[in-house]
C-alpha cells in the first residue's frame, strides 16, 4: 500500500492534538483525584462518549466488521442485545451506588458494600485482564499496520511490527502520563469524533456501490440480512445458538457483566460532574451505540456484497492471496510460509474475516480521505488501550497499593504512584503483546480464564446493591464458585466440529453445543445462576451487616435520587425510555 | 477542567477538514476518484467535516477558561484579608 504525503500529514495532525490536550492538561493534574477521577468534572455527553469510545477498541471494530462479513446483520444482537439495555440498566439503577456511595472504584465499591477479600478478588482480576487486554489491542494494531504495509518502504519490514508497539506504547503513556483520566477522556472523545468521520463516508460509498441496504439483502442469503430469522433453532442461524441462549446469555448475562460492573467503562460514569450527569452517561452513550452497527457491521456485510469481478486482482495486502479465491473483496487467509492458501479440514477456503474493514477502506478511498480512514483505525485502537491502562492505573493505586501496601501515604505520594502505575501498565502490556505473538495459545487461553472470572461477576452486583441480607461471605463464595462452574461446564462440554482441549472437554464430554457462540452463553449462563443460588444460600447462613452501615449502598436503603428540578425530558427515566423505543423499532425494521 | 474539549475537537476537525478540501480541489477529475465511484470525497467530506469543526470551535471558544481551576480562587489570592 503506497501512502501519499496528505495521508500521513493527516495522520500526523491526528497525534499532534492527542499529545496536545496531555501537555494542555498536565497543569491542572494537581491531586491525584484529579488524575484518576477527572476531578469528577467533566459533563455527561463527554464522559457518555468516552463511555462507548473506551470499549471500541481494536476488537471491537476489526471483530464486528469480521462478524458482519461472517454472521451478517444478526452480529448487532451485540449491540442491540448485548450493550443498550445493559447501558439503561446501568444508568438508571446503578449509577446511585457507584457514584453516591463515593467509593474510587468498583473494586472499592465491593469492599464497602462487602468485605476486603471480595474487593480483592475483583481488584487482583482486573487488575491483570486490563493489562493483557491493553497488550492484546497493541499486538493486533501492530500486525494490522504490518498486513496492511503502512510503513512498508519507509522501514525495513522485520522491524515494522516493534516500531509500530513502540510508537502505540509511547503515544499512550505519554497522554495518560501527562493529563491522567481527563487526557484519556478527552482523547477518546476526538476518537469517537473521527471513527465517525473515518467510516461514515465508507458505508455510504459502500451502499451506493452495492444498491443500498436493498441490494445487499439480494445478493445476501436471507439470514444474512436479518437478524432474528431463524432463532428458534440454533441451526437454522448463522450464529449457531437460539434464541434462548442469545436472550439470557449474550443479553443479560454477558451483557450486564460487562457494562454494569467493569471499571473500564463505569470509570468514565464515575468522572462525571454530578450523579444526574453520572446517571446520563450511560444512557447519552446507548443512543450512539445502538446506531455502531451501520459504522462497524454494515461495512463487513459490504465487503462480501461486492462483486468479484469488480474488485480486480490487484490485491494491496501482505500476505493476502490473489491466487485463491475470494469472498466479496475478504482475502482467502495464506501460509504465511509456504504463500499457499489456506484450506480447511473439508478443504473449503480460510478466509481472513479480520481484513474486511481494512480492505474496504483501500478498495474505496482515494488518498487524503484514506488517511483519515486510516487515522479513525489507529484512533480505535488506542482508545481501546488508553481505557485498559487508566482503569489499571487507578486499581492499582487504590485497591491494592493503597490497600495493601501503603495505606498512610500522602496524596501527593498516591499522584506520583499512579504515574509510575501508567508507565507499568504500558511496559506490562509490551511485555503481554509479545508474549501474544510467541504464545497464541496462551493467550486465548487466559482470554477464555477472565470469560470465566467475568461470567458470575453480575450476579454479586445484583444482590448486593437490591438485597440487603446479602452478606461478605456470600458474595466472595459465589464469585469463586460461580467461576468454578464456568471452568466445570467449559471442561464437559463441547461445540461441534472441535477437537477437546483448548475449545472444551479436557475433563470429559458430556454436551456438545452447535456452535462455540452458544457454548460460551451456556457457560456464562451457569456460572451466573451458581454464584446466585451460593452467594443467597451462603447470605441466609451467615450474619448481614447492620442496616444503618449499608445506606447509599443498597437500594432498599438508599434514599431515591431527587428529580423534581429536572424537566422531564431531563430525567433519567425519560432518556430510558427513548432509548429502549429506539431499540425495539430497530429490531423490528431489521427482524 | 479549564479546557473544553470542543476547543481542541473543534480545531482538529478545521484543519483536517481544510487539508482534505483543499486536497480534493487541486486533484479534482483525478483518475484517484475512480475508486470511490467518481465522487471527490475528499471536497465533499471535507467540507463537512470543516463546518463541524468550526461549529465546535465557536461553542468551545465561547465556554472555554472560564472556570479555570489553575487561576487562583479569590481566597487563595495574596490581596484577600485574611
Amino acid at each position: 500500500m503506497t501512502l501519499t504525503f496528505i495521508d500521513w500529514l493527516i495522520m500526523l495532525v491526528y497525534f499532534v492534538f492527542v499529545l496536545g490536550i496531555g501537555f494542555t492538561l498536565k497543569r491542572y493534574m494537581r491531586t491525584s483525584n484529579d488524575f484518576f477521577l477527572a476531578g469528577r468534572s467533566i459533563p455527561a455527553w463527554i464522559c457518555g462518549l468516552a463511555f462507548i469510545s473506551a470499549n471500541l477498541g481494536a476488537q471491537e471494530v476489526i471483530g464486528m466488521g469480521a462478524s458482519g462479513a461472517k454472521y451478517g446483520i444478526a452480529t448487532s444482537h451485540f449491540y442491540w442485545i448485548g450493550a443498550v439495555p445493559a447501558m439503561v440498566f446501568v444508568g438508571i439503577f446503578m449509577m446511585p451506588f457507584y457514584y453516591g456511595s463515593k467509593a474510587r472504584s468498583v473494586p472499592e465499591y465491593l469492599r464497602l458494600r462487602f468485605d476486603e477479600k471480595t474487593r480483592a478478588v475483583n481488584a487482583f482480576s482486573f487488575a491483570i485482564m486490563t493489562v493483557f487486554s491493553s497488550g492484546i489491542s497493541m499486538y493486533a494494531m501492530a500486525l494490522l499496520i504490518q498486513t496492511l504495509g503502512l510503513f512498508h518502504g519507509i522501514i525495513p519490514d522485520q522491524y515494522i511490527f516493534h516500531v509500530s508497539v513502540l510508537l502505540s506504547a509511547v503515544i499512550v503513556l505519554a497522554y495518560i502520563f501527562l493529563g491522567g483520566l481527563t487526557s484519556a477522556i478527552y482523547n477518546e472523545v476526538l476518537q469517537f469524533f473521527l471513527i465517525v468521520a473515518g467510516f461514515a463516508p465508507l458505508v455510504w460509498v459502500g451502499l451506493k456501490n452495492v444498491g443500498g441496504w436493498h441490494g445487499i439483502q439480494q445478493r445476501l442469503p436471507g439470514p444474512m440480512t436479518h437478524s432474528w430469522q431463524g432463532m428458534t433453532h440454533a441451526n437454522t442461524n448463522p450464529l449457531g445458538v437460539e434464541w434462548f441462549g442469545l436472550v439470557m446469555g449474550l443479553g443479560f448475562v454477558l451483557s450486564f457483566g460487562y457494562w454494569c460492573t467493569d471499571f473500564l467503562v463505569v470509570q468514565r460514569a464515575m468522572a462525571a460532574n454530578s450523579e444526574e450527569s453520572a446517571r446520563r452517561v450511560p444512557l447519552i452513550a446507548a443512543i450512539p451505540k445502538m446506531f455502531f452497527p451501520f459504522l462497524v457491521i454494515l461495512p463487513g456485510l459490504i465487503a462480501v456484497s461486492i462483486p468479484v469481478a469488480q474488485h480486480a486482482a490487484q490485491n494491496h495486502l501482505v500476505g493476502a492471496s490473489t491466487a485463491g479465491t475470494s469472498l466479496g473483496i475478504i482475502p482467502q487467509k495464506v501460509n504465511p510460509v509456504s504463500g499457499a492458501p489456506m484450506l480447511d479440514d473439508k478443504g473449503q477456503p480460510v478466509y481472513n474475516y479480520d481484513l474486511a474493514i481494512p480492505a474496504l477502506l483501500l478498495h474505496y478511498f482515494p488518498s487524503g480521505i484514506l488517511g483519515l480512514g486510516l487515522t479513525a483505525l489507529l484512533a480505535s485502537f488506542m482508545s481501546g488501550m488508553a481505557g485498559n491502562v487508566t482503569a489499571f492505573n487507578t486499581v492499582w493505586t487504590y485497591d491494592i497499593y493503597q490497600s495493601y501496601i501503603n495505606k498512610r501515604a500522602t496524596d501527593a505520594h498516591y499522584l506520583m504512584m499512579g504515574r509510575i502505575a501508567t508507565v507499568g501498565g504500558i511496559l506490562l502490556s509490551i511485555a503481554a503483546a509479545y508474549a501474544a505473538t510467541s504464545f497464541n495459545n496462551i493467550m486465548d487461553a487466559l482470554q477464555l480464564v477472565f470469560s470465566f472470572v467475568n461470567a458470575p461477576l453480575f450476579a454479586t452486583f445484583l444482590l448486593g446493591m437490591f438485597w440487603k441480607r446479602t452478606t461478605g461471605h456470600g458474595a466472595f463464595s459465589g464469585l469463586i464458585l460461580g467461576t468454578s462452574a464456568a471452568l466445570l461446564h467449559h471442561g464437559l462440554t463441547l461445540p461441534q466440529d472441535a477437537a477437546p482441549g483448548l475449545h472444551g472437554a479436557w475433563i470429559k464430554l458430556v454436551h456438545t453445543y452447535p456452535s462455540d457462540m452458544a457454548q460460551n452463553f451456556w457457560t456464562a449462563i451457569v456460572a451466573f445462576s451458581v454464584n446466585l443460588l451460593v452467594t443467597v444460600a451462603i447470605s441466609l447462613m451467615t450474619k448481614p451487616r447492620p442496616e444503618p452501615e449499608l445506606v447509599g449502598l443498597v437500594y432498599s436503603l438508599t434514599p431515591k435520587p431527587v428529580e423534581e428540578h429536572l424537566a422531564w425530558w431531563q430525567k433519567p427515566a425519560s432518556l430510558a425510555i427513548a432509548v429502549l423505543v429506539l431499540l425495539v423499532i430497530l429490531n423490528l425494521v431489521f427482524a | 477542567m479549564g479546557l473544553d474539549i470542543r476547543f481542541p475537537l473543534g480545531l482538529m476537525f478545521l484543519v483536517t477538514g481544510g487539508l482534505m478540501t483543499v486536497y480534493g480541489f487541486f486533484t479534482r477529475g483525478s483518475a484517484i476518484y475512480q475508486k470511490s465511484l467518481g465522487d471527490n470525497l475528499n471536497i465533499e467530506w471535507g467540507i463537512v467535516m470543516f463546518l463541524f469543526g468550526a461549529l465546535m470551535w465557536y461553542l468551545g471558544k465561547r465556554q472555554s477558561w472560564k472556570n479555570d481551576p489553575v487561576n487562583p480562587r479569590p481566597w487563595e489570592r495574596p490581596q484577600y484579608p485574611h
